[in-house]
């Protein structure tokens, strides 16, 4: 009798009318009847119909779903392997099989099957390798033979189309799979190495060793205007010069595909998100409307490097530790290091409503250029806190604006670390604005270097130097 | 010395014989012949067998490309050759009917908010979504929400995969979602498009998935800066075919979070994929955010072709073969979209008495809603309206303070897709009087700010590139 693994009746095939519910929809004679079978056997022999799922491809055998009695799936054209690979990842105990033709996987498909191949996760992929465009007519395949005449390739196939992809060696010159093989249908012998290989390719994933990869040369007697046994020679006689049978890679791995179940335990999920019960101590008894009256823009703005995004989530966060609303919204340069760095900060009583800040209450600028390009934007009764280390020649911008130049750079370099010039920026801050009392802006900067006790002390002597500096600061 | 066991021999009913031919040079005995009549019901020729000779090899078997073509011959003689329904079966499988596992919500403690950049805060959501399964590529300015995937899926056992494009990461969704679990990837503009056509196949094959359009400047290469670029996209043009999907729009990182919670929850509740149209600058906005009531605890739907008994019936497909069943299955399409009306989201700000009415979502809604403050402040009637869904657009709400709005102007960071999607809702729910739209346009990167804002309602003048 027949194998289990197939449906016992054909429903699927238009709705199993008829002859149709128990016979394919393939041409007399098709090699992909056979590597069904083959499949539908191995399947039954390692006893895995119930946690196998099948991928059906688009080409001849998009209807693989009508026959294999376990779960399916039909993925669009090529995609086989990237379906295939979602489908193990979300039960990785479940056994995969991509089922794919010359034209899904040859061409199409090429990069999910080259990188689904390397990623080298245990899935099963059959190759069924015909050298025609089956589905759609009779059309040039990328496994084409040269000088096969096909629907698009009218004269045969030339050198300028490209010549015939070879897929099991490609594959098989990846590091990635464990075992490839490529294998004919065309007599007895043939048949049944096809079948072995097939049942290996399985039992690999089975034993969780990793990806195999099985290419069948098959017959397309319809496409080859040629009779099933006439076929037969011609992958024989014609394909196997260009396409060599036997065993690409077969590599001793032992099993290592091992996922344990995703976690949702509340405690583990609060932690990996750094969520926290500790509410952080208040110092600020009202909003400091002295700055802006509910709503408070600052902009701060150097070269990458200059700690102008992290001094911003600072004010961030300590704004929102004493209960108001905080955003910071960064914009870069192209360059990932030593380009420039801005950072729009609000920090609202209530809302933030319109995060930019285009005319900023308070500037901070970490160079000359950054205040050349800002300081003008500052709004009347506005601040501007500069570094004065390399800011020495300035012209006052705007009159109406405070300007707090403090020499950040000396101060940080004379701690041993010029990094901390943001926190000495920020000290500045503090005292040029009194936009929170001292301690809001510390317990940011504690907060933020939990897991870098040793670097508290330093940031905390950086702050206060910066207190100290834009206090005795005489404004221009 | 105990009898050989006599291996079966080899039978086919002649209408299961397609007449290839095939086995013919495989038996080594000669026994197969093509035969010379053509059978009615197939208008094949199937061959004819001469078992005089046969050993039962079984080489023939192996040869014949059907399932229930040549097999060996049951060892109970009774069986009735010429019925298949009860030589092969009668009925498909005899695997179970699939039932649903339920999703469980667990209760969180209260938690101090968090303070989160926009990609992130939406990477959080998807988390306490019960979301285990990051598929991804990365592009500007959508890469720190997967980046931070890439580091706690690891923590907590879920998966973070990179994959080699945008095309592979939305079939990887498919074949994820399509087993039943809660998949999602960010992306931006450029990438979307590449997803678009795995959108398709998902609507139609009705798979969930969520998917974070961190929208930037276009067309083509366009630039990373934010522009509301793909609300056309989204809403009417999901890939080919027939296709609708929720389309959220957050603008703020709060919503960020809260709005991919809800996204996993209509994905899964309608089986359609769920996209969330962000922009760059919301994306790399840090704000406070606070966390939820709850987690999810996922289950496994009953539908999902999971890969054990349970599920081992189910198929996850989009083709319908003939017309009429594509017709149909169309018409089931269409009665979901319409059942997902009732998902209309929208925020409304000072809309009660408001005679200008301000349209707009996203980050131009923070900037909007700043400009109705001013706009109030100096005794001028606005309001804000927001949607929070574009797709369904919230047409309902917007009916309810149309009658007093004698401006609409809509504020937009892109050439007019979401004024398009106001004048599509108007027209499909026949509004016909309404103040003739203005706008606040900016596009390329730019953002429409809230002084012109002010100033287009305040003194009329056209704010347009």
């Amino acid at each position: 009798m027949t194998t289990s693994a197939f449906y016992g009746k054909f429903e699927r095939h238009s709705h199993g009318e008829g002859l149709k519910g128990h016979s394919t929809h393939y041409c007399p004679g098709c090699g992909h009847g056979l590597a069904h079978k083959y499949l539908g056997e191995a399947i039954d022999e390692l006893g895995i119909q119930d946690k196998t799922v099948a991928v059906s491809p688009v080409g001849c055998s998009v209807f693989l779903y009508y026959y294999f009695d376990v779960g399916n799936t039909q993925a669009a054209h090529g995609r086989a392997p990237a379906v295939a690979i979602g489908h193990k990842l979300a039960n990785p105990e479940s056994i995969v099989i991509s089922y794919q033709g010359d034209g899904d996987l040859a061409s199409i498909g090429l990069a999910e099957i080259v990188s689904t191949a390397q990623m080298g996760i245990p899935i099963t992929v059959i190759f069924v390798n015909n050298a025609i465009y089956g589905m759609t007519g009779g059309q040039m395949a990328p496994t084409t033979l040269m000088g096969q005449r096909t629907a698009t390739s009218p004269d045969g196939r030339v050198e300028f189309m490209g010549q015939p992809m070879k897929m099991a060696e490609l594959i098989a010159g990846l590091d990635g799979p464990v075992y490839v093989e490529r294998v004919a249908l065309f007599n007895p012998k043939q048949r049944n190495r096809a079948k072995k290989a097939i049942h290996k390719a399985l039992q690999n994933q089975v034993e969780k060793r990793g990806f195999s990869f099985v290419e069948v040369l098959a017959e397309c007697p319809t496409h080859l205007k040629a009779t099933p046994e006439q076929a037969e020679k011609w992958v024989e006689e014609a394909m196997l010069p260009m396409f060599p049978l036997g065993v690409k890679k077969d590599e001793t791995r032992e099993p290592w595909w091992d996922r344990p179940a995703p976690t949702f335990e509340t405690e583990r999920v609060l932690k990996e998100i750094g969520a926290g019960e500790e509410k952080a101590p208040r110092y600020c008894t009202s909003f400091p409307s002295h700055v802006a009256k509910n709503d408070i823009s600052l902009k701060l703005a150097g070269s990458g490097g200059d700690g102008a995004q992290t001094a911003a989530m600072l004010i961030v966060h300590a704004g929102i530790n004493e209960g108001f609303d905080a955003t910071h919204i960064p914009a870069y340069g192209p360059e990932s290091r030593g380009g420039t760095s801005y950072a729009d900060v609000h920090v609202a009583a209530d809302e933030v409503l319109s995060p930019a800040s285009p005319s900023p209450d308070v500037l901070i600028a970490f160079n000359m250029p950054s205040l050349v390009k800002f300081g003008p934007d500052v709004r009347p009764g506005g601040t501007i806190i500069y570094d004065s280390s390399v800011i020495t020649d300035y012209t006052p911008v705007k009159s109406g604006v405070k300007m707090v130049g403090v020499p950040m750079s000396e101060i940080a370099k004379d701690l041993g670390k010029l990094m901390v010039k943001n926190i000495v920026a920020l000290g500045a801050l503090q005292a040029a604005t009194g936009i929170f009392p001292k301690e809001t802006f510390l317990t940011a900067v504690r907060r933020a270097l939990k897991d870098k006790c040793a670097m508290i002390p330093l940031n905390e002597q950086a702050f206060e130097w910066g207190v100290k500096a834009a206090s005795e600061v005489t404004v221009p | 010395m105990p009898a050989l066991k006599e291996r079966p021999k080899p039978f086919v009913l002649p209408e299961f014989c397609k007449g290839c031919g095939r086995c013919i040079s495989a038996c080594p005995k000669h026994c197969i012949s093509m035969g010379t009549e053509i059978n009615p019901k197939t208008g094949l020729t199937p061959i004819v067998l001469d078992l005089t000779n046969c050993n039962g090899c079984g080489l023939c078997i192996d040869a014949c490309p059907e399932p229930y073509g040549l097999q060996q011959t049951p060892a109970d003689a009774d069986y009735e050759l010429q019925d298949p329904a009860k030589l092969f079966g009668d009925r498909m499988t005899d695997a179970p009917e699939p039932v649903d596992i339920p999703d469980q919500v667990v209760p969180l403690p209260k938690m101090e908010p968090l303070v989160l950049k926009g990609n992130y805060a939406a990477a959080v959501g998807a988390l306490l979504a019960g979301c285990r399964h990051f598929f991804g590529y990365p592009i500007t300015p959508s890469t720190e929400g997967a980046e931070l995937m890439a580091k706690l899926m690891p923590h907590l056992d879920g998966t973070f995969l990179q994959a080699v494009s945008e095309v592979a990461t939305v079939n990887m969704m498919y074949g994820c979602g399509g087993a039943g679990m809660r998949s999602m990837t960010f992306t931006s503009s450029p990438g979307f498009s590449l997803m678009l056509e795995g959108i398709s196949y998902m609507i139609g094959a009705e798979v969930p998935g969520v998917f974070i359009n961190v929208m930037r400047g276009g067309p083509g290469l366009g630039n990373i800066a934010p522009e509301q670029s793909d609300i056309k996209l989204c809403c009417r043009g999901l890939g080919h075919g027939n296709t609708h999907a929720i389309v959220l729009t957050p603008s703020t990182p709060q919503e960020m979070l809260d709005l991919t919670m809800l996204a996993f929850e209509l994905t899964f509740k309608y089986r359609n994929p769920v996209v969330i149209a962000s922009d760059g600058y919301l994306g790399q906005m840090t704000g406070k955010v606070s966390l939820p009531e709850s987690l999810v605890k996922p289950g496994i739907p009953k539908w999902a072709v999971y890969g054990d008994l349970e599920h081992r019936r189910n198929l996850i497909s989009s083709i319908y073969l003939s017309e009429v069943d594509l017709e149909k299955w169309n018409v089931v399409l269409n009665a979901k979209y319409a059942s997902m009306q009732v998902e209309q989201r929208a925020d409304l700000y000072m809309c009660d008495d408001a005679e200008v009415l301000l349209v707009a979502c996203n980050t131009p809604a923070r900037t909007a809603k700043g400009a109705v403050q001013v706009l109030r402040s100096r005794g001028i009637k606005a309001g804000l309206f927001r949607p929070v869904t574009v797709w369904p657009f919230p047409i309902e709400k917007l009916k309810t303070v149309l009658p007093n709005a004698k401006r609409i102007v809509v504020v937009e960071a892109s050439n007019g897709q979401l004024e398009d999607e106001v004048k599509i809702a108007l027209a499909n729910a026949r509004i016909r009087e309404y103040p003739e739209i203005e706008h606040v346009r900016h596009f390329g990167g730019v953002l429409p700010q809230m002084e012109e804002v002010i100033l287009k309602v305040a003194a009329g003048q056209e704010v347009t590139v």
